[in-house]
């Protein structure tokens, strides 16, 4: 057997891993989850029943119907017998605080700061990148991010504070015009998941977010790569100091 | 410019015209199709779009050297119920069903009615080339969108679209476009560049004319600049 004299390169491992069996089974409750958690799939919604299901998703009735079996198993759903019975989503279905807690406590500070190391590069390139590219309309498109819309007198909840905050930087993607980069931010945000949920149940985070996008949005608006570089890293530094001081405060 | 040049870019206008007119052609045709299967139709049904939208996408995709990504069809509130919209649409060579999960969330229209790929021709009632633009509903690409309004009793009733990635555009328009010029780009109406012959202007940036370099509009809403600042 011959190896070239470098050796073989380190990413062809990836081609040899195990594909893992149930995959599909867990993509499409990966995708429902989605759908409950941005509130496309409200609480009290009707699901497709599995044949519905797999007709939609592309998959076979069999992997539809584990699927809503494993998501039943996880609270998510609740299945209802009779004529207008079926699958719902169940009224505590919402990300909760306490489940985003339980996952913080999971992961080590190593694993927060990595994750926050990875973001930080890839949003602070789009940012500079936006800034580069911005133009009319561009700007609205953010400013619409800054803060969530509420109806007189009412405060945002934390949930609707993360989703903006989330739009916020797939907006920047799409300013910087990088499909890469956005489907990297997709993907980023998937691993985070409901951590960011955390934070913004404190106000005074909540503030100062809204304060950095409203520079960071402008900054891309005037072409100042710089400064909306040096804003998006310290957006994102932000959440992960608040993470990694929370993740201490409830160990103690 | 010598004569054979401006010869030259003369046929590479007329052959990007023809692409893009090919497409826009294409939608306008499958609009008018699908606007007169609406006007025999009586009560409008999720399976009943799918079964006369699905086969015609599988047909566009399936055409060789197809520039298409996806296409579909997404109904107005109201074609099908109150407050309700529906999604028809595919993508790619195995005919990925997308955003399918959307038909049963009652939030559904409120993910299409702010897009300007239905917005636009939903209030002009006219064609649109909405990008190219960070497509996170579909395809997650860097695409353009051509949509053409379709009709129900003289109401527009929804949308009928193709989407293009720029990438496709690229490898069909860039040998066209080094033909018109080294620095010759092609840019939507927003003067941002599509494709790119020179290596000063990527796609995704915006391009200014240069000083006496002509524009030369393609399709309804495009031009090729022949040279940039």
């Amino acid at each position: 057997m011959s190896l070239s004299p470098l050796g073989a390169s380190r990413s062809l491992a990836a081609v040899f891993t195990p594909i893992k069996s149930g995959g599909l089974v867990d993509e499409v409750c990966r995708r429902i989850e989605l759908a409950v958690e941005s509130g496309l799939l409200p609480s009290g919604q009707r699901l497709p029943n599995e044949v519905e299901l797999s007709a939609a998703l592309g998959v076979s009735a069999v992997t539809a119907r584990e699927a809503l079996s494993q998501l039943r198993g996880q609270g998510l759903i609740r299945t209802v017998r009779g004529r207008s019975g079926g699958s719902f989503v169940t009224e505590n279905s919402f990300p909760s605080a306490s489940i985003a807690r339980e996952k913080l406590q999971g992961l080590t500070r190593l694993q927060i700061s990595d994750l926050g190391l990875h973001l930080q590069a890839i949003a602070v390139t789009c940012a500079g990148v936006a800034a580069r590219r911005s133009g009319p309309g561009d700007v609205e498109a953010l400013e619409a991010y800054i803060r969530p819309g509420t109806a007189d007198g009412e405060t945002a909840t934390p949930f609707a504070w993360r989703l903006c905050a989330a739009e916020f930087l797939l907006e920047i993607a799409s300013v910087a015009r990088s499909a890469r980069l956005a489907r990297e931010l997709l993907h980023l945000q998937a691993d985070l998941g409901t951590l960011t949920l955390l934070p913004f149940e404190d106000a005074d985070f909540c503030e100062s977010t809204a304060e950095l996008s409203g520079a960071i949005s402008a900054a891309i608006g005037n072409h100042d790569s710089s400064t909306a570089e040096e804003r998006t890293r310290e957006l994102i530094t932000s959440t992960t100091s608040w993470l990694l001081a929370e993740h201490s405060r409830s160990q103690r | 410019m010598n004569g054979n040049d401006a010869a030259h870019a003369a046929t590479g206008v007329g052959q990007l015209n023809a692409l893009i007119g090919g497409l826009e052609d294409k939608l306008a045709a499958w609009a008018e199709a699908t606007s007169s299967w609406l006007g025999t139709t009586g009560k409008v049904t999720g399976t009943g779009i799918d079964k006369f939208i699905r086969p015609a996408v599988a047909g566009f995709m399936s055409e060789e050297n197809s520039l298409l990504a996806g296409a579909g069809f997404v109904a107005a509130a109201g074609l099908l119920g109150e407050e309700r919209s529906y999604i028809a649409w595919w993508q790619g060579a195995d005919m990925e069903r997308v955003d399918a999960l959307a038909n049963f969330s009652p939030q559904s229209t409120s993910r299409y009615v702010k897009a300007e790929w239905f917005k636009v021709p939903m209030a002009t009632g006219q064609p649109h080339v909405t990008g190219p633009y960070i497509d996170l509903l579909c395809t997650d690409e860097y695409v353009l969108t051509f949509t053409h309004p379709i009709f129900r009793d003289g109401e527009p009733a929804g949308v009928v679209g193709l989407d293009v990635t720029a990438q496709a555009m690229e490898r069909a328009a860039l040998g066209i476009l080094r033909q018109i010029g080294p620095y010759a780009v092609l840019v939507n109406a927003g003067g941002r560049s599509v494709v790119s012959a020179s290596a000063e202007v990527d796609a995704g940036d915006v391009a200014t004319l240069a000083q006496g370099a002509a524009e030369f509009p393609v399709g309804r809403q495009f031009s090729i600049y022949s040279a940039t600042a």
